[in-house]
C-alpha cells in the first residue's frame, strides 16, 4: 500500500515540492539531492537545510557525476551526528550505501534512504558535450518513451533493479502516466514520514506493480544478452587483454566504484609494488612486459575484492577514459560470485557480507581433486 | 612436455599441513622438486591478492593447505579461508582463467601420506597443465 | 656536435639501433611505445628480447602513460635501460629523479622533437593508422597535424632538454645527436654515417611560431577561468575521482593527502557549514582538491598533457595546470625537467630574494 503525491505539471517538480515540504516541516534537517553545477553541464550533490534552495535542485538528474553512496560516505563516515539527512537517490546508489553501511563506511541511523523509479541514466561523456539533448534524451526516457539503447548508460539498459530497493522511502511513478506518484514505505522510519505529512498509506498499487514487472521482463532480456557477450569477450588470458586492450592503468573505475572504499588501494600500496630488480627479471623471463605494469593483476584483484558487494552502477564504466566496458564485465562477474553465496548487494535483508560470515557445512564441493575426497586419517578423529 | 618444470607454491598452515609436509619428509616419502613450501600460520592468512599476485609473479600452479574445518587452531580461520577461496575460484572460472592451477585442500598434522598425495598429484596436474598463460605473455 | 645520419625513416632507424643496443647486450631492456597486434591496441612496452623490437613504434605519437612516471621505478633496478622518451616524458622523470624516484645512472634517454601526439580516444577509435602516416609527412614539414591534444599544440617546449640522444626529423633528412659520453659510448659500431650537425633551427622555429600561436590562445580561453567563481565554473563538474592525479608524472605520492584522514569531516563540521551556508556540496572539497595539488606541484608541471586525457568530463585541467604552473615556476626562474641538477624551487631560497612579496 502506498501514499499518493499528486502531480502537477511535472514529476521533478512534484518530488521537489515533497522534498521541500518536509524540510519547511521540521520532519528531517537536510535533504540531500542533486543540483546542476553553474557551467550547466552537470549535476553535484547537494546538502540542504534551507528549503529555499531545494527550488533550484532537480529531484531526478539526468546523469549521475558522482555515485550518491560516494557523498553519503563523505557525509558519516566519521560517525553520525545529530542531523537528520533524507538522500533522494537513484536505486543502484541507495543499494550501494546499504553495502557501504554493512562495511562500516555509511552510518544510516540518522539518514532516511529515498529512491524512485530510475528509468535509467544519460552517460556523463555526452551529456557533458551537450547537455541539452542529454536532458531532453532524459526527458524521453523518463516519460517512457522509446530511447536508442546507444544513448543510455550501458549498464542501465541492463539494469534489473531499477525500482524498489530497500530505501525507507519509494516514489513509485512506472505505469501512472505522469499524473501521480505512488509514496511506498520501505521501513518505519519511511512510514514516519509519511505519518508526520498526515499522508495515509491506503492506495493499493497494482498499476504500479504490473508496470514495473512489465519494465524488470525486458531489462532481464537484456541483461542476460549483455551477460552472454561480455562471457564470450572475457574468456582466458587473451580474452582479458582483449577487453582490457586499450587500459591506462588510470585506476578511475577504482575512484568512481562506490564501494571501493579504501584510502589507499592496496594495488597502490608498497605491498603491491614489485621491487625494481625483479620487475626486470620477470620482463627478462617472459621477453617484455607492458607498463604500467600490474593492469590486469589490478582488475582480477578489484573483481575478488568487491564484486560481491557491486551493484552494477555502471560509474566505472563511465569514468573510463578508454572506453572500457569496465561496468558490463564486473556485473558480470559480480552476478556469478553473488550467486555463488546466494548474495545480492544491496539489501537490507539482515544478509551479512559473505566473507565476513561462513557457515560449516558449505562448499564441501570446492575439493574436486584427490580421488577419495573424503579425508581419511583425520589427527583429530 | 619432458622439459616443463613447472613453478608451484605451497601455502601451508603452520598448525597442520605444515608438520604433515614434515612428517612426509622424515618418512623419506616421494616429494615433487617443484612444489615449493610457504608457512603461514593459518589458511586463513592468504587473501586473493597474494594468490593472484603469485600467479602474476611467475606461478604455474598455487596449492592451499590447512586444517580440516574444525579443527582450526584459531577455531574458525579455515571456514573463512573456505569462503574467501570460494571467491577466488569462481572469479578464475567465471573469467576462464585456468581455475585448475589453484587447489584448496585440508590436510592435518598427522596426514604425511596424504599430504605426499596430494602434492604429487597436484604437480602433475600442473605439469600435464604446463606453463601458466599468465606467465608467460609480454602484455602483462 | 656528432650525429649519425639515418638512412631510413626515423623510427625504422631508432628501432635498428634499440634492437642492436638489446643484442649486443650493452642494455638489458628497453622502453618503448609498441603494437600489440593481437589486440589492435598500443602500450609501453618494457622489452628485453630483441625479437620483440619488431613490434616497437618509438616514435608512434600516442601517449597512453607519461613514460617518464611508468620508467620511474624500473630505473633503479640497476640494469641498463635504454628509454625512449617524448621531451616532456623526459622532463618529468628529471623531476621524479630529483625527488628520489628515479635514477639516471643506468639509462639511456633517447628523445625527439616532438611534433605532438594524438588524444587516447584516437586510439580507442582505431583511427591512428589512418593518422600517422599524414601525421609524418606534416611535422617533418614543421606544420602542426589535425586533431592532436590540446596541450600538444601548445606545447613549446618540444625540444628535448637532456636526452642522451635527440632526433630530429625534417623534409631533408633524419638525424640522431648524440649529446652525451654515454650516447657515443652506446652507438660505438651501431652502422650510419656520422656527421657534425646540429637540428635544423629554422625548422625548429617554423614549429615554435605556432605552437606560441596556439598556446597564446588557450590561455587566453582560459581567462574566464579565474576568480572563484571562474574556478567554480571549470570545476564544477569534477566529479573526484583524482585521475589528473594518478597519471601525473608529478604527483608521486603513493596516498594523497586529499585522499587522506586529514579531508574527512566529522558531523559539527557539516552541521556549523549547514548553519551558516544552507547548503554544501558533497563529497566537499572539489575545488580545494585543484587548488591543493595547483600549489603542491604546478611548479614541476611538464604540461604532458595526461590529466586532462583521463578527465572523464573532459574539463581542460592540463591548460590550467600549465598556465598556473608557468608563473609559478616563474618565480624562481625554475624551467622543470631542464637539467636533473636544477634543484626543486621550494626545496631551497637564497636569503636576498623575493623581498617583500605581500
Amino acid at each position: 500500500m502506498a501514499a499518493v503525491l499528486p502531480v502537477g505539471s511535472d514529476l521533478s517538480g512534484a518530488m521537489n515540492r515533497f522534498l521541500k515540504t518536509i524540510l519547511e516541516k521540521d520532519i528531517v534537517d537536510a535533504v540531500l539531492m542533486p543540483m546542476k553545477v553553474p557551467s550547466g553541464d552537470s549535476f553535484a550533490w547537494i546538502i540542504m537545510s534551507d528549503s529555499s534552495i531545494v527550488d533550484d535542485a532537480e529531484a531526478m538528474a539526468p546523469v549521475m557525476p558522482v555515485q550518491g553512496a560516494r557523498a553519503l560516505r563523505s557525509l558519516t563516515r566519521k560517525g553520525e551526528g545529530s542531523i537528520r539527512v533524507l538522500a533522494l537517490m537513484r536505486p543502484c546508489e541507495i543499494r550501494a550505501a546499504i553495502e557501504l553501511s554493512k562495511l562500516g563506511q555509511v552510518k544510516t541511523e540518522n539518514l532516511i534512504l529515498a529512491a524512485y523509479d530510475c528509468p535509467g541514466a544519460v552517460p556523463m561523456d555526452s551529456f557533458v558535450s551537450d547537455p541539452s539533448s542529454g536532458e531532453d534524451l532524459f526527458r524521453k526516457m523518463l516519460a517512457g518513451e522509446d530511447v536508442s539503447a546507444g544513448e543510455v548508460k550501458p549498464s542501465c539498459t541492463s539494469c534489473v533493479e531499477f525500482s524498489m530497493t530497500d530505501a525507507d522511502l519509494h516514489f513509485g511513478h512506472f505505469g501512472l502516466g505522469g499524473t501521480e506518484v505512488l509514496l511506498i514505505p520501505g521501513s518505519p522510519k519511511g512510514m514516519e514520514i509519511l505519518e508526520a505529512l498526515e499522508l495515509p498509506a491506503d492506495r493499493e498499487t497494482s498499476i504500479w506493480d504490473e508496470a514495473v514487472r512489465k519494465r524488470r521482463e525486458k531489462q532481464v532480456a537484456s541483461r542476460d544478452a549483455a551477460f552472454e557477450e561480455t562471457g564470450e569477450n572475457i574468456r582466458g588470458v587473451q580474452g582479458m587483454l582483449n577487453v582490457f586492450a586499450d587500459c591506462i592503468s588510470c585506476r578511475n573505475c577504482r575512484a568512481a566504484c562506490p564501494i571501493c572504499y579504501c584510502r589507499l588501494c592496496h594495488f597502490e600500496s608498497e605491498t603491491a609494488k614489485q621491487d625494481p630488480n625483479s620487475r626486470l627479471d620477470s620482463a627478462v623471463t617472459r621477453g617484455g612486459i607492458s607498463l604500467p605494469a600490474d593492469r590486469m593483476l589490478f582488475h582480477t584483484g578489484r573483481m575478488t575484492h568487491m564484486s560481491l558487494s557491486c551493484v552494477s552502477c555502471g560509474q566505472c564504466s563511465d569514468a573510463c577514459p578508454a572506453d572500457i566496458p569496465v561496468a558490463q564485465v564486473f556485473s558480470f562477474v559480480a552476478d556469478r560470485t553473488q550467486k555463488a553465496f546466494e548474495y545480492s548487494a544491496g539489501r537490507n535483508d539482515g544478509d551479512p557480507l559473505p566473507l565476513r560470515s561462513f557457515m560449516k557445512s558449505e562448499l564441501s564441493g570446492i575439493h574436486e581433486m584427490v580421488s577419495d575426497a573424503e579425508p581419511g586419517g583425520h589427527a583429530h578423529e | 612436455m619432458p622439459d616443463f618444470h613447472p613453478r608451484i607454491i605451497g601455502f601451508l598452515c603452520n598448525w597442520c599441513t605444515y608438520a604433515a609436509a614434515d612428517l612426509a619428509g622424515s618418512s623419506k616419502l616421494e616429494l615433487p622438486p617443484e612444489f615449493t613450501v610457504i608457512r603461514v600460520m593459518c589458511s586463513s592468512r592468504i587473501d586473493h591478492n597474494l594468490i593472484l599476485s603469485t600467479f602474476y609473479r611467475g606461478a604455474d600452479g598455487i596449492l592451499v593447505a590447512g586444517c580440516h574445518p574444525g579443527d582450526c587452531h584459531y577455531g574458525e580461520g579455515n571456514y573463512y579461508a573456505r569462503r574467501r577461496f570460494a571467491l577466488l575460484k569462481k572469479v578464475m572460472e567465471t573469467l576462464d582463467l585456468e581455475p585448475e592451477r589453484l587447489e584448496l585442500r585440508w590436510v592435518s598434522a598427522a596426514e604425511g601420506n596424504r599430504y605426499a598425495e596430494v602434492v604429487n598429484e597436484f604437480t602433475d596436474r600442473i605439469r600435464k597443465l604446463g606453463p601458466s598463460p599468465i606467465r608467460t605473455s609480454t602484455r602483462l | 656536435m656528432n650525429s649519425i645520419v639515418m638512412k631510413q625513416d626515423a623510427s625504422t632507424a631508432i628501432r635498428e639501433l634499440l634492437a642492436y643496443l638489446l643484442s649486443s647486450s650493452r642494455v638489458d631492456a628497453v622502453l618503448t611505445m609498441r603494437q600489440v597486434p593481437e589486440t589492435g591496441s598500443c602500450d609501453l612496452g618494457l622489452i628485453t628480447d630483441p625479437s620483440g623490437m619488431v613490434e616497437a613504434e618509438p616514435f608512434l605519437p600516442v601517449m597512453t602513460a607519461n613514460a617518464g612516471q611508468a620508467l620511474s621505478s624500473i630505473s633503479m633496478s640497476g640494469k641498463r635501460i635504454a628509454a625512449v622518451l617524448k621531451p616532456c616524458e623526459l622532463r618529468g622523470f628529471t623531476e621524479r629523479v630529483k625527488r628520489e624516484q628515479g635514477s639516471f645512472d643506468n639509462l639511456l634517454t633517447i628523445s625527439s622533437i616532438c611534433g605532438g601526439v594524438f588524444p587516447l580516444e584516437k586510439v580507442i577509435s582505431g583511427d591512428l593508422e589512418k593518422l600517422v602516416p599524414r601525421y609524418i609527412e606534416k611535422t617533418a614539414r614543421a606544420e602542426a597535424p589535425r586533431g592532436l591534444r590540446e596541450t600538444c599544440k601548445a606545447c613549446e617546449e618540444f625540444v628535448p632538454m637532456n636526452a642522451d640522444i635527440s632526433v630530429s626529423v625534417t623534409e631533408h633528412g633524419s638525424l640522431m645527436h648524440l649529446h652525451s659520453d654515454r650516447a657515443e659510448e652506446y652507438t660505438e659500431g651501431f652502422e650510419g654515417e656520422r656527421i657534425e650537425a646540429r637540428a635544423d633551427q629554422s625548422h625548429i622555429d617554423r614549429m615554435m611560431k605556432s605552437r606560441s600561436a596556439a598556446k597564446g590562445k588557450l590561455f587566453q580561453s582560459l581567462e574566464k577561468s579565474s576568480g572563484l567563481d571562474g574556478l567554480v565554473d571549470l570545476f564544477g563538474k569534477c566529479v573526484g575521482c583524482h585521475g589528473c592525479s594518478r597519471v601525473c608524472p608529478i604527483c608521486y605520492c603513493q596516498h594523497c593527502d586529499f585522499e587522506s584522514i586529514n579531508f574527512d569531516y566529522n558531523q559539527p563540521y557539516f552541521q556549523e557549514s549547514l548553519e551558516a551556508r544552507g547548503a554544501l556540496r558533497l563529497p566537499p572539497d572539489t575545488i580545494l582538491f585543484q587548488l591543493g595539488r595547483l600549489t603542491h606541484m604546478s611548479f614541476s608541471c611538464v604540461g604532458c598533457g595526461m590529466c586532462s586525457d583521463v578527465c572523464p568530463v573532459s574539463i581542460p585541467v592540463a591548460g590550467i595546470f600549465k598556465k598556473t604552473g608557468e608563473r609559478t615556476a616563474g618565480l624562481f626562474d625554475y624551467v622543470p625537467g631542464r637539467d636533473s641538477e636544477e634543484p626543486i624551487p621550494v626545496m631551497v631560497f637564497k636569503e636576498e630574494e623575493l623581498g617583500d612579496i605581500g
